[in-house]
């Protein structure tokens, strides 16, 4: 075995798997059928853990490493808690005026926008004000004072965020504005991993802490199990779904929450709310799990459908060609899902 | 070659940059729209060789203002596809950097090759009348090096080296803070770049031998300078720069010592270089533990500096009787000591970080200095003269290597001008 890999990968345990949803299928399996097996690796970035799973190869070592310095080369471009990354360059410098930024930035912020106009603005990367404003990415959630709340709206909004395509420039149109891409730069992350395995012609699996799940072609992405773990009791899932070359990512705030008051505070922040609204929807939807033809846009549009609920999120869904989705309701002591063009949905209890 | 003429060159540049160091403009983000720059200040870059490295530069310089990567050069076509992927169209694209070299519509050349061709590929594009960005190492060997420096003074064209650290605002800080005697008199320097690793990148499956040396270059003889050069350039430019000169011998040590996987360069490689102030420069380069990542601590005899790459923090030299502390700072830190201070023990007090990696990306600050050099036909710091010495540095210290023993600079520079 090469220095630092497991083979075969293991069956998780749903039971002591924390994240909203778990990948079983093949990887058990996998290695029963074949002693070769599968590599599995997992690198810490992006305020989680990513685990790659490859197929067997001379290159897979090479191929992890590559996979992890992908991921942290997106972390740098984009993270907005990096003093020296282009996202933390565009909140210093871009409400002084349009700035030039690079393609990938440029094309990146562009989809971003694309969704936030798709979804009526429930999607919206120009929320770090507000974000920064809950304290969740500070590990310190708090509800905060009305005057900070209005600030921090008051420097928000995607309408806001000016693109020009022609020069490739960004500019804030607000005074104060921030962007906070960490409702799509996971998910690019893993699209980006993927792009390293193809180029390399290493089947594989990329992991986002399993919010965000994507394979790359052929047999990975063709007939690869997912199940989604119930909100309610992880280790027991709510459905199995097959990615069938689509990306999957899943969206809650389980684990980024707070009680005030009998009301649950997450750190899924509505940008059309006001007041605390912004941190407690009412909407109750505890899970919402989205398949997508890339990680990218199965990672901006689980949080979207979690803002928006199903009657709007299935509106807006229409407007994106094969992309389906799951929301998870409580229901007193059960959970409800409601599906749009999901998979097998009448199978859903 | 006269071996004092070329020291002497190296100190006068060494004065110049330093004087240079005020001066320079960094964090030049005061015209960040390109809509107000003349069409004649568009700088048009060609890129030969679109590796991994030459794709983040790419992205970096596309960040700066009136700059449009206009010509891609690789032998190897997936690199012409991914580089595409960063400029976001379709950038002509050359297998033959003769060829590339002949378009009207290229202004300056970015050489981003394997280390073994930078001397061909540099030199070819100064020839042709462009300025050229040409990462580190500046050349493979001491003949690569005068090579280059050669054409950049007889064409009188510009020369940037990618030693991006020299603009970056915390080694500048540090380097000011030396040359103040923040932290006295500097004796030493240790170096690590510590990592766990393989350095080894995927081939494509079903790739050759020749395609594993292609894009494992690093690992091979031939296109390679080893540790030394991909992962020591940058801290040997900082320590020539911090002493004011070249080392006058090197010894050096390594082997492939873990990684036996048919690689024929060094998997860890450590040097021990004496300067002429009788200074000393501590380097380790190792693939197999990254417990002191990359940073460099400079030691002085009334404090010290430890340079990550993204902050330098100070640490004041605790005072204790008999200590080398110069007598002025002993005032100044008003006879620090403690209960708690052993001198033989680790000193783990908590430092100052008075300029941290902030605002700044190195490597986006090279590369508007290039462009700003471009425009204002000014001289970057990082030029041929500091290109020259850094790569030398690290060909001594190969050199060294190789033959497994002491090699003064003197013996090295006429070894090589008699061959």
């Amino acid at each position: 075995m090469e220095p630092g890999l497991e083979s075969g990968g293991e069956r998780r345990n749903g039971a002591s798997w924390s994240c909203p949803a778990l990948l079983s299928g093949p990887w058990g399996q996998a290695s029963e059928a074949s002693p070769a097996g599968l590599l599995r690796a997992s690198h810490l970035a992006m305020g989680t853990q990513f685990t790659a799973y490859l197929e067997s190869s001379a290159e897979a070592q090479a191929c992890f490493q590559s996979i992890f310095e992908e991921i942290d080369r997106v972390e740098r471009t984009f993270s907005r808690f990096r003093p020296a990354s282009e996202i933390s360059r565009i909140n210093r410098l871009a409400g002084e005026g349009p700035m030039v930024t690079d393609p990938e930035v440029f094309q990146l912020l562009a989809a971003a926008q694309e969704v936030s106009r798709k979804t009526g603005g429930a999607f919206d990367i120009t929320v770090g004000r507000l974000t920064r404003a809950w304290g969740f990415a500070e590990h310190e959630p708090h509800i905060p004072t009305a005057q900070a709340l209005k600030e921090a709206q008051e420097a928000s909004g995607w309408r806001h965020l000016e693109l020009d395509p022609a020069w490739r420039t960004v500019e804030f149109l607000r005074p104060g504005m921030e962007l906070d891409l960490g409702a799509i730069a996971k998910g690019y992350a893993v699209d980006c991993a993927l792009g390293v395995l193809r180029a390399a012609g290493v089947g594989g699996l990329i992991d986002a802490g399993s919010s965000s799940i994507a394979a790359t072609d052929g047999e990975f992405a063709g007939d690869c199990p997912v199940s989604i773990a119930s909100p309610a009791n992880a280790a027991q899932p709510l459905c199995e779904v097959s990615l069938g070359g689509r990306a999957l990512s899943t969206s809650g705030v389980r684990e980024q929450s707070f009680t005030r008051d009998g009301r649950i505070y997450g750190h899924l922040i509505d940008p059309l709310a006001r007041g605390v609204d912004a941190g407690a929807p009412e909407r109750q939807v505890v899970q919402v799990t989205v398949l997508a033809p890339n990680s990218t846009l199965a990672d901006a549009l689980s949080t979207a459908m979690f803002l928006m609920g199903y009657e709007k999120g299935s509106a807006a869904l229409a407007g994106f060609p094969a992309c389906s989705a799951l929301w998870v309701y409580p229901r007193g002591e059960e959970m409800e899902c409601l599906a749009h063009d999901w998979p097998g949905e009448n199978s859903l209890s | 070659m006269d071996t004092k003429a070329e020291l002497m060159d190296r100190r006068d540049f060494i004065g110049l940059a330093a004087a240079g160091l005020g001066a320079l403009s960094l964090g030049l983000d005061g015209c960040r729209s390109p809509h107000k720059i003349a069409p004649s200040d568009w700088v048009h870059v060609g890129v030969i060789g679109v590796g991994s490295r030459a794709q983040h530069m790419m992205r970096m310089l596309l960040r700066v203002p009136g700059v449009r990567i206009s010509g891609l050069c690789d032998i190897y076509e997936p690199r012409i596809t991914e580089g595409r992927g960063v400029t976001g169209e379709q950038t002509a694209a050359y297998g033959d950097y003769r060829k590339m070299l002949e378009a009207r519509d290229i202004d300056a050349v970015m050489v981003s090759t394997p280390l073994g061709l930078h001397a061909e590929h540099t030199i070819a594009a100064l020839e042709s009348g462009r300025p050229v960005y040409g990462e580190k190492s500046m050349g493979r060997t001491l003949e690569d090096c005068n090579r280059i420096r050669e054409a950049a003074r007889r064409t009188g064209k510009m020369l940037q080296v990618g030693l991006q650290y020299a603009y970056a605002p915390w080694y500048r800080d540090a380097l000011q803070g030396i040359r103040e005697g923040k932290i006295g008199q500097v004796t030493q320097i240790n170096s690590y770049w510590h990592r766990n690793n393989n350095w080894r990148r995927p081939v494509p499956q079903g790739g050759d031998a020749k395609l594993e040396r292609l894009l494992n270059w690093r690992l091979y003889r031939e296109q390679s300078g080893g540790l030394f050069a991909e992962l020591g350039s940058h801290q040997i430019n900082f320590a020539n720069t911090i002493f004011g000169a070249m080392p006058e011998s090197v010894m050096a040590s390594g082997g492939i010592d873990y990684w036996k996987d048919g690689r024929e360069i060094e998997d860890n490689v450590h040097a021990i270089a004496r300067y002429p102030g009788g200074q000393t420069l501590q380097a380790s380069y190792i693939t197999t533990n990254r417990l002191e990542g990359a940073q460099e601590r400079v030691y002085g005899t009334g404090g010290s500096i430890e340079l990550t790459h993204t902050e330098a923090t100070y640490y004041e030299e605790p005072w204790y009787p008999n200590s080398a502390i110069p007598p002025e700072m002993t005032i100044q830190h008003k006879l620090i000591t403690g209960p708690t201070y052993s001198a033989e023990q680790p000193y783990h007090g908590k430092g100052k970080t008075p300029v941290k990696g902030a605002a700044s990306d190195a490597d986006l600050m090279a590369c508007q200095e290039f462009v700003d050099c471009i425009r204002n036909h000014r001289r970057p710091l990082a030029d041929e003269n500091a290109g020259w010495s850094q790569a030398v540095t690290v060909a001594l210290c190969n050199q060294a290597l190789q033959e497994g023993r002491k090699i003064t600079l003197a013996e090295f520079l006429g070894k090589a001008a008699s061959a």
